[in-house]
């Protein structure tokens, strides 16, 4: 079952830290590239950013405290991050014609601080222009778990997304924000 | 101009209709006094007001209605409308009001029976028709409301069906819905999702026991699921769920389809002794039950293996996996879906994770299964907006049905009869033969 209460979610209560200038671009040139990936359609790619237990979280509430006990707009694992990019990649997904397309812009980088698990806790905020048949307007704040260091990259443990309009009514999302 | 009940009859026949119903605003119009103005829909669930002041807002057909617990424990429904300059009293939305409403504009205050309580400086309405025990400054409410074990529906119209009569034989699928409970009963809980669909109301009410639509309009997903499991090596719950899209033709050929008078029914899977023994979460469910109501019972209830159930004006129950897809027409060509989420009060907590899981796979905006259904009804949408042809097709199975005193049956699973059976109720209600019956009756 996906609803594993194990998962740490919390990315408040953090440990102050401070990382230096060359760490903070790294991190800043990874969150630009995952960006990037996404508004390229390089799905697979993408999903290798994430560590191989790495969740991909969109909350339905504001300020909402875990996936187990509310609903969520998206709570994927890599199992069901990769059954969403074969679907969209299928000939016969005829809400994917025309495709979805999409513009991120991602700025306002900051660490938060590190967490139980010493993951570094880094939020953005963003701002994503999707086109399908008609253009929508999704923005709000990332929230990324990461691990791994300047040298050697980084990997995602989880990427929360909090939509300024997470509890509106939706037409369907179809990729991920 | 209104079409008269010969023009209205002349677009529905046997096995086709006209495409104008779904795509007039003349109709739509009409569709929201004659059937969502006599129906009875349904509003919301106890649980959703569970203290005194607790109010949850929604719309039965294009009225602004608010739900609201009574000090005395009733649930009442009113129109959410200020009598002094017409305000919503409550903004859309869940909330507690307290002790009475307080309007946001001139502080007009109404008890939760909406009753005029008072209105400020009294001593301007001397000498006027002003009367705090006239209708006319209090809130009005719904002329009927009415529950069936904490599913609050309320009627626009007077007289009419009582509600159990109403629903007829899909109080069955409530009742096992609520039946999976030890306790007998549920709770709305973990949210609820809204999603816009970009087509008529009833274009999904049809879809819901179209069975022939399945591996077609899902390929996608079910494609999706079943690399997915091959390339893992399982099929955990939640692929299987987006898997069973992907029947071949003879298995939906075997279900039954079970049609009620007034636009209701449900697919019936053939009984499933085995569920209860299925997995782990059923395993656990199964124990419960079986405590409270004996082994028998409880495997009797969980074998009852309903596919979605259609109260027709009100949304579609799936009673397995405790989902409740509330239909709200917005206009012509746009659908708003409420999807509420329960909690079997009692059961152990793995049943209601399940619950919350099939909502986040299978019902959030996300899904991977429902854009293929939105694409397809919004062309529909558009395709009868051509004129490439005025008629819609319902012929499968015609005249094989089983006629029941309560409704029909199907011969075969893949027959359109429920569309047929919507469409008879739908043709009664606007023609007004339901609405003018009953109101002879009373009078």
């Amino acid at each position: 079952m996906l609803l594993d209460r194990s998962f740490n979610v919390k990315t408040d209560d953090l440990t102050a830290t401070i990382v230096d200038e060359e760490t903070l671009r790294s991190i800043e040139r990874f969150i630009f590239k995952e960006a990037r990936l996404l508004d390229s359609w390089k799905f697979w790619e993408w999903d290798k950013l994430f560590t191989d237990d790495g969740m991909y979280w969109v909350p339905q509430k504001h300020n909402q405290v875990n996936p187990f006990d509310h609903i969520s707009l998206f709570w994927e694992n890599r199992m069901l991050r990769e059954t969403r990019i074969r679907r969209v990649e299928n000939a016969r997904n005829w809400s994917q014609q025309p495709q979805t397309q999409t513009a991120h812009l991602v700025g306002n980088v900051c660490i938060e601080g590190l967490d139980a698990d010493d993951f570094l806790v880094v939020s953005a905020s963003f701002q994503a222009t999707e086109w399908r048949l008609d253009q929508r307007q999704l923005a709000g704040r990332y929230t990324y778990k990461l691990i791994g260091n300047k040298v050697d990259g980084w990997k995602i443990k989880l990427k929360r997304v909090d939509l300024v309009n997470c509890n509106d009514v939706f037409a369907n999302l179809e990729v991920f924000v | 101009m209104i079409p008269t009940n010969e023009q209205i009859s002349d677009l529905i026949r046997e096995d086709s209709v006209h495409k104008s119903v779904y795509t007039d605003p003349v109709l739509f119009q009409l569709e929201m006094e004659r059937i969502y103005g006599h129906a009875w829909i349904y509003v919301g669930h106890e649980s959703q007001v569970k203290n005194p002041g607790d109010y949850h807002t929604t719309r039965i057909g294009d009225q602004d209605v608010v739900m609201v617990r009574a000090p005395n424990g009733q649930v009442n429904v009113h129109y959410n409308r200020c009598p002094h300059k017409g305000a919503k009293l409550v903004a859309d939305g869940d909330g507690n009001v307290g002790k009475f409403f307080r309007c946001p504009y001139h502080a007009w205050t109404f008890k939760l029976d909406g009753s005029h309580l008072s209105a400020p400086l009294k001593s301007g309405f001397e000498g006027t028709c002003y009367d705090p025990k006239h209708p006319d400054f209090s809130m009005v409410s719904v002329a009927r409301v009415d529950s069936y074990r904490g599913f609050v529906f309320a009627s626009q119209a007077s007289y009419g069906e009582d509600l159990k009569t109403f629903l007829g034989g899909v109080v069955t699928s409530i009742d096992n819905m609520c039946d999976r409970s030890p306790v007998g009963e549920l709770e709305v809980a973990g949210g609820i999702f809204r999603v816009q669909q970009r087509s008529n109301w009833k274009v999904f009410y049809e879809n819901l026991h179209d069975t022939m639509h399945a591996r077609v309009t899902h390929e996608s997903s079910v494609d999706a699921a079943r690399e997915e499991a091959e390339a893992i090596g399982e099929m955990p719950f939640e692929l299987l769920i987006m898997d069973g899209n992907g029947e071949p033709y003879d298995f939906w050929e075997k279900l039954e389809l079970r049609a009620y008078h007034n636009g209701h029914g449900y697919m019936e899977a053939i009984f499933d002794p085995g569920a209860a023994e299925r997995d782990e979460v059923s395993r656990a469910h199964f124990e419960c039950l079986s405590e409270a109501y004996g082994a028998d019972r409880a495997r009797d209830i969980m074998g009852m293996n309903r596919h979605n159930t259609v109260i027709y004006g009100s949304g579609s129950p799936h009673t397995v996996f405790m989902q409740f897809r509330v239909i709200r027409p917005v206009s012509v060509d746009k659908t708003m879906v409420e999807i509420q989420t329960f909690r079997c009060k009692g059961a152990p907590d793995v049943v209601f994770d399940r619950a919350l899981t099939y909502a986040n796979v299978i019902n959030s905006p996300s899904s991977n299964v429902m854009p293929d259904d939105v694409e397809v009804y919004a062309r529909c949408q558009e395709g009868n907006m051509t004129r490439g042809g005025s008629w819609i097709s319902m012929h499968r199975y015609v005249g094989t049905d089983k006629v029941l005193e309560d409704g029909a049956v199907s011969t075969n699973g893949t027959s359109e009869l429920p569309m047929r059976n919507q469409f008879a109720a739908w043709k009664k209600f606007m023609t007004g033969t339901i609405i003018a019956k009953e109101s002879n009756n009373v009078a």
